[in-house]
């Protein structure tokens, strides 16, 4: 669909008149990425850039744009521009306009003027009912160009006259005190300013109609999956800037500096040592690591996996292949879909009530590895069935016509061709509750700093004893800690971690970006492997 | 009258075709599997019994149930899958159930403690929600959940006016608007976002955002409603727009493309044609979104402040006390007794709103799908 309708025909007929709504575009950019500048405080808004202070040259700016966009909305009107507006902006663009400008109204008067809230209320409404008549009733050029202009062109003088300097305060008067300050409500407003404005001009840059609707909608949306991407990637690259020195802290490379590795019964030094996933935390270290919550997670997640999965994949079979629809398959749907959305903490609340005291009356390893997988359950249930009512019927059919049996049939035909979707979802969903912190919090969590030589070892703890159940394994029904409980722990550890670790914050950032690492990896693979299959299944 | 007896009839009837498809079951079936069969519903059941009574003898009748289990898989490959993946299905259920069963049995002292009454009626519980005090500690003792119910509202009111209107443009670009190459990178990115741990959120949110926000609003301490609803938001954000995402798509092309053969621009049709055919769709997207954000935990947990009041003025987004979820998160260590049932009424709370949204969610999907004549 995307293209569909721009033809040369009609971007060929773009006037030089346009340059003006293309440089209020272009303006309004800049303003935006100076605004996102000032709030991330890349830019100080009361040091001056050039001689002039910041807050006037935003201001200047402001008033550029918001003079741009109006006289090109007026022009269109007198006809010295060729556009296509239609009869009316439009009842969305009224609200907008007028919710913004009923705002801007009841606050001028309450406190500029000082007003009582009914006075102040009055003056709102007058100022908002008029912007939606400004709005909705001329032609689109003036209603989607002017409220929009001149709401640019005030926050531009009030910033230019200093009526909103760098030192303006806005003590709200709270019983709880709270202020707007200029660091915050300059760059806001900014913002705003130039997210209308904008819409307003890529408007009349279409020269308004559809066509201008159109491109003034694109460019909306555009910036908000630009902004959500934008976000995703601050995200990542800040954590693994501000973890990376906590991460490496000891990092030695060279012939058998690290520690030994036994395996099949060789025992080999790794070339490379780097203390902070390879230690655990003891008096005597000379760097601090985070070992046994690595080990820790990793048994979660093989817990939660080996319960979750055969018991899914399992349900999803019989209820695509055996069950007919009816109460029972609706129910089990609901109740899947509810398990879904079920809170975390609400699963740690259960997983308390109910299976620590079935495992000793501790918290447990094992109980962790039953919440995680009462967690992951309906995520691989819901997976498995999509993948399972993705297999063309035609296989199933093929497979009957040889008088290959029900469970034959499933076994070796829909089984197979279910399995991609099957593992892509259960990496998904594993990724989801490795990074899972609230139900392990109630469950399985141990102290803070684990030493390690108290890594867990699942399998060297079994043991068969002579009372029933006959089957021990301290190990699982012992407390560990996991990654995500450990960055919990040590934001609530607060000024205590001091003693225990030479530098916490880059402790604590190497443990966000370890846990990162663990978790997005599982997505990677998992994302991977759906391209993977996908391709496969296309060629 | 005649209806429920028509009703009645019709059950009846039900009731007798699955005798018969039992009877004809047991008879077609060789009496040697029916035994297997019947062994291994018999000791699963009674491994559940023994492991809902916490008896240290669990364990035998689940090695009973593996033997079983193992000699049917071995001469009755069919017969077994067929009962295993039933009883699987039907565990789905059993949890659902042994969830609700077992948090509301906790919670219940703490409304038996908090009842009050009404002229001359007992109401049990009621005092959780007519007065405003939490005080686990001193006498009076009382756990009122309003302070965390207003708190969970606030999130959820701004977390959703986040994630509601940039969670449906995101899906508009997804589904209609975005060159394959660009969704190809966004669809992923939007799926990371999801998989980002909400104690990650949390943590950078307690050290940059919180202090951050503190110093511009100048308030005394950390911790703001307005902040940990944005980063609520944008965790819920990705459940928006995948299940919105689908709705859209789910609107058949040929409706599509007889507006745009109409000579709209595709900005009008999504408009005029798209999301009003979606509608329900998105909405139960949105609701889902909402789910979501009442029952994030660890990000509030690290962000908020953990004393259970309310604002000063209640609309103050500048101070963030506590949430539902929050709540237990922070309490669950020290509390024992009365105070640890009460973090149990704020799981049933939360359990019941979210389980009442899913399934409303649910049911507007169902609507959809069948206005689009697809399968239900």
């Amino acid at each position: 669909m995307a293209g569909a309708t721009e033809g040369d025909l009609v971007t060929g007929g773009t006037s030089q008149t346009n340059a003006v709504a293309a440089g209020a575009v272009g303006l309004a950019v800049l303003l935006f990425a100076l605004a996102l500048a000032a709030l991330f405080e890349a830019i100080t808004i009361s040091e001056p850039v050039a001689g002039v202070p910041v807050v006037t040259l935003l201001g200047l700016i402001l008033m550029a744009l918001g003079g741009a966009v109006i006289t090109f909305g007026v022009g269109s009107y007198l006809g010295y521009v060729e556009t296509e507006p239609s009869p009316s902006a439009g009842l969305v663009a009224a609200t907008a306009f007028s919710t913004i400008w009923f705002v801007i109204g009841g606050l001028v008067a309450s406190q500029t003027a000082g007003l009582g809230s009914l006075g102040s209320f009055l003056v709102a409404s007058v100022v908002g009912g008029g912007t939606f008549a400004l709005t909705a009733l001329p032609r689109e050029d003036i209603g989607s160009t002017l409220p929009a202009g001149a709401l640019t062109l005030l926050t531009g003088i009030v910033f230019v006259t200093g009526t909103i300097g760098p030192s303006w305060v806005w003590a709200l008067g709270f019983e709880q005190q709270a202020s707007f300050t200029a660091e915050f409500v300059i760059p806001v407003l900014t913002l705003l300013c130039a997210l209308i404005s904008g819409w307003a001009a890529a408007k009349a840059y279409g020269g308004f109609g559809a066509r201008g609707r159109h491109i003034g909608a694109y460019v909306l949306v555009y910036v908000n999956a630009g902004a959500i991407i934008g976000v995703l990637f601050v995200l990542i690259a800040f954590t693994t800037l501000r973890g990376v020195p906590g991460l490496l802290t000891g990092f030695e490379f060279g012939p058998g500096v690290g520690p030994e590795v036994g395996l099949f019964g060789v025992s080999v030094a790794l070339p490379f040592s780097l203390p902070f996933v390879m230690n655990g935390a003891a008096l005597l270290n000379d760097f601090q690591g985070v070992l046994p919550a690595i080990v820790g997670t990793v048994w979660l997640v093989i817990g939660a996996v080996v319960f979750a999965v055969p018991l899914g994949v399992g349900a999803a079979i019989f209820l695509t292949e055996y069950a007919e629809r009816g109460r029972l398959t609706q129910a089990v749907e609901v109740a899947t879909n509810g398990l879904w959305s079920t809170p975390s903490i609400v699963f740690g609340l259960f997983g308390f009530a109910f299976l620590v005291p079935r495992f000793g009356g501790n918290k447990s390893l094992i109980s962790g590895m039953l919440t995680l997988g009462f967690m992951l359950l309906p995520l691989v249930l819901i997976t498995s069935r999509e993948a399972i009512l993705a297999v063309p019927d035609e296989y199933r059919d093929a497979s009957a016509a040889l008088g290959v049996s029900k469970w034959q049939t499933i076994r070796s035909v829909v089984i197979p061709a279910a399995l991609p979707g099957v593992v892509t979802g259960v990496i998904l969903g594993v990724g989801r509750i490795a990074g899972e912190t609230a139900p392990i919090l109630l469950t399985m969590t141990g102290g803070t700093f684990v030493p390690g030589g108290q890594t867990v070892d699942v399998i060297g703890g079994f043991q068969f004893t002579g009372a029933p159940p006959f089957v021990a394994n301290p190990e699982l029904l012992q407390a560990t800690t996991a990654l995500p409980f450990q960055l919990y722990a040590l934001i609530t550890a607060g000024v205590g971690l001091g003693d225990t670790v030479a530098n916490p914050a880059d402790f604590q950032w190497a443990t966000a970006l370890i846990l990162l690492v663990v978790v997005l990896s599982f997505y990677a693979i998992g994302i991977g492997a759906r391209y993977y299959f996908r391709r496969r299944l296309q060629s | 009258m005649a209806r429920t007896s028509n009703e009645a009839g019709a059950g009846t009837g039900r009731l007798a075709r699955r005798r018969r498809q039992l009877r004809d079951f047991v008879d077609e079936t060789e009496p040697e599997a029916l035994v297997t069969v019947g062994v291994m519903a018999v000791s699963l059941l009674a491994a559940l019994a023994g492991f809902l009574a916490v008896s240290p003898l669990t364990i035998v009748p689940f090695v009973v149930f593996l033997g079983s289990a193992g000699y049917g898989w071995a001469r009755h490959q069919g017969l077994t899958a067929r009962v295993l993946t039933f009883s699987m299905m039907v565990s789905t259920i059993l949890i659902l159930l042994l969830i609700t069963v077992f948090i509301f049995v906790e919670s219940l002292p703490v409304i038996q403690y908090e009842s009050v009454t009404v002229s001359g009626i007992t109401v049990p519980g009621l005092r959780l929600f007519t007065q405003t005090q939490w005080d686990a500690v001193s006498p009076p003792v009382r756990y009122s959940m309003i302070p965390m119910i207003h708190g969970t509202v606030m999130v959820t009111l701004i977390a959703t006016a986040i994630a509601a209107p940039l969670g449906i443009a995101a899906a508009l670009f997804l589904s209609e608007i975005a060159p394959p190459v660009v969704r190809e990178v966004i669809k992923p990115g939007v799926e990371i976002l999801a998989g980002i741990p909400s104690i990650v959120y949390g943590f950078i949110g307690f050290t940059i955002l919180s202090p951050w926000a503190a110093d511009q609003f100048r308030t005394t301490g950390q911790g703001t409603y307005l902040f940990v609803g944005i980063v609520v938001g944008l965790m819920a954000l990705p459940t928006v727009v995948s299940v919105a995402e689908d709705a859209l798509s789910s609107v058949p092309e040929s409706m599509k493309s007889g507006s745009l053969a109409m000579g709209t621009t595709d900005w009008q049709t999504m408009t005029s044609i798209t999301l009003p055919a979606a509608f329900s769709g998105v909405s139960a997207a949105v609701l889902l979104g909402v789910g979501r954000a009442i029952g994030e935990t660890m990000a509030a947990t690290v962000m908020l402040r953990g004393v259970p009041q309310l604002t000063e003025p209640l609309y103050n987004v500048f101070y963030g006390q506590a949430t539902l979820t929050s709540l237990i998160a922070n309490n669950y260590g020290e509390a024992d007794g009365l105070q640890m049932d009460a973090l149990f009424v704020a799981g049933v709370i939360l359990f019941i709103t979210v389980l009442v949204i899913s399934i409303g969610a649910q049911y507007i999907e169902w609507r959809m799908r069948r206005k689009f004549g697809g399968d239900v």
